[in-house]
């Protein structure tokens, strides 16, 4: 599964969960405005990630590092990517 | 089997040192019918192990020989089987030898103990315990070790008196020769009060095989037993899981819930299944052994308690926030429980632990009430919630649930879940509904027969 593939998943379980439609889901959808994630829903899409993609960059980069904007489903799809390719990030 | 002949007698333990009772407890039993079951062990299983009153006095006469040569400063049980922790504890108390039981997780508190001697299930001191440091006053009475279960921190060591420990027991002859189920951990609390009870009462203690539903159900009917103490997450397993027509022929009179809150749904099953059944629920911490019990069947206890002296002594008061408040009699301080309640009506109920509320986003969450909603869903048999870390919001509400086996016909697992998200969604507020539903086979549960929640 690629990156997006498991995003779009993960956020199609989100909406599916609290009720919502989801919708067809593009790289360039702003995650709040396009599809109404709040960041409830962002945390449970990245606990999902962590099922389907085995990391969570957002727990393994260290406290001070600044957080990358995530305002796109592209913006996640770079920081899982990287976060993929980065042995040392694979949550045990 | 009659208990007549040596009821009175029972009755007059009370007057012995309470650190006597236990040996002479199982000696009196042992003179007046040696062949009677004490312990069953493994009840329900293959290697089923039957231990008669005669048998354990003796062991706990031959320990004491031991003891009282070595004098050692205490004993650590270190012993796996119930016989040999009771063989220690009467053995100890006898000999006014301090023990200490620690339960698997509170293992690494040996340390605190030091030159205290290990005693396994051999139940023989080490070689070198004569050359070991001896005590040499007896000024102090001799004290229990007992650890907490960690539920909500990491296990801690408690002194207790032997009075202390025997505190809640009862002796009258309404509990004389009763069949008790040993479900709890034998060297936490809990257990200690379950089989100090039926020791002291001439009662059998049995113990299941495992806490398999099916595996519980049968060995109560085998062993007769008509006293249940659980904890409400053992006793919902049991009811929700088990099979129906073997858990409905436990010839239960008895059931008395402690370690958790018992909510009305589980309490209204309970009564439901057993309606020849008391049913109680005592409120009891390892530090402050049993505050109250809860005798009318109802969540909670009643608002009035609050601000009143208890019959046993305690009075409870409310912080603002809503923790629960002891203190155990005048010249003791007020304990703080770490447990919240909320008025309710007539009625005070438990809402959760503090340590266990779950912060979303700043927002509290009691997972006792998801839970409770879980539960009301049809389909759902048991229901686990816990706090689950996230970067974005601290933590996040996460759930396990058990199904019934087999769900209704035509109902899907799919269906079930989505159910409970919108009935879920419909009766809490958005940071409450669980974001992580998962379905397994059975929920953990932790040595102390509670639902962990980290």
């Amino acid at each position: 599964m690629t990156p997006l593939d498991a995003i779009a998943a993960a956020i199609r379980t989100v909406l599916h969960d609290t009720g919502r439609d989801a919708a067809a889901i593009a790289p360039e959808m702003l995650l709040a405005a396009d599809l109404g994630l709040d960041s409830l829903d962002l945390a449970q899409t990245i606990v999902l990630l962590e099922r389907s993609l085995g990391v969570d960059p957002f727990r393994a980069a260290p406290a001070v590092a600044p957080r990358p904007a995530i305002r796109t489903v592209s913006d996640l799809v770079s920081i899982y990517s990287a976060a993929i390719d980065s042995p040392r990030s694979h949550t045990p | 089997m009659t208990t007549a002949a040596n009821a009175t007698t029972i009755a007059h333990l009370a007057d012995a040192p309470a650190e006597d009772r236990l040996a002479s407890a199982v000696a009196l039993v042992a003179r007046q019918f040696p062949d009677r079951t004490a312990i069953v062990a493994n009840a329900g299983g293959d290697s089923r192990r039957v231990i008669d009153y005669a048998t354990l006095a003796a062991a706990i006469t031959k320990l004491e020989a031991e003891l009282a040569g070595a004098r050692p400063v205490g004993i650590v049980a270190r012993a796996k089987r119930v016989e040999s922790l009771v063989v220690i504890a009467a053995a100890c108390g006898r000999e006014h030898v301090p023990v200490a039981f620690l339960a698997e997780d509170a293992r690494d508190l040996v340390g605190e103990l030091r030159d205290w001697l290990p005693l396994d299930d051999s139940l023989t001191l080490p070689p070198t315990a004569a050359a070991g440091p001896r005590r040499e006053f007896e000024t102090v009475p001799p004290q229990v070790v007992v650890a907490t279960s960690g539920t909500s921190g990491p296990p801690k060591l408690v002194d207790h008196s032997w009075d202390s420990l025997l505190a809640a027991a009862r002796l009258a002859e309404q509990w004389h020769g009763r069949g008790w189920l040993l479900v709890y951990d034998a060297t936490r609390w809990a257990g200690l009060q379950v089989w100090l009870q039926a020791l002291l009462t001439a009662g059998r203690i049995v113990v299941p095989a495992s806490r398999d539903p099916d595996l519980v159900a049968k060995a109560c009917l085998d062993e007769d037993v008509s006293i249940l103490p659980a904890t409400p997450t053992l006793l919902r397993r049991l009811i929700t899981s088990g099979d129906r027509a073997a858990v409905s022929t436990m010839k239960l009179d008895r059931i008395t819930l402690g370690g958790e809150a018992a909510d009305a749904q589980l309490l209204d099953q309970a009564k439901a299944l057993f309606p020849n059944a008391k049913i109680t629920h005592v409120y009891a911490t390892t530090e402050l052994g049993e505050v109250f019990r809860v005798t009318d069947g109802s969540a909670g206890f009643p608002a009035e308690w609050i601000g009143k002296q208890l019959p046993g002594g305690a009075r409870l008061s409310m912080r603002r926030d809503g923790e629960l408040l002891v203190q155990l009699s005048r010249d003791t301080a007020e304990v703080a429980t770490g447990d919240l309640v909320e008025r309710r009506g007539k009625r005070f109920e438990f809402t959760g632990r503090r340590s266990d509320v779950i912060v979303v986003g700043g927002a509290k969450v009691f997972p006792k009430r998801v839970e409770e909603i879980l539960r009301g869903v049809p389909g759902i048999a048991e229901a686990r919630v816990y706090g689950l870390p996230s970067a974005i919001t601290g933590e996040l509400v996460a759930a396990e649930i058990v199904v019934h086996e087999p769900l209704p016909a035509g109902t899907t697992p799919d269906q079930v879940r989505s159910a409970a998200l919108a009935i879920c969604r419909e009766r809490l507020e958005p940071h409450a509904v669980p974001r992580l539903l998962d379905f397994v086979k059975k929920l953990a549960t932790t040595a102390a027969g509670k639902i962990p929640r980290r």
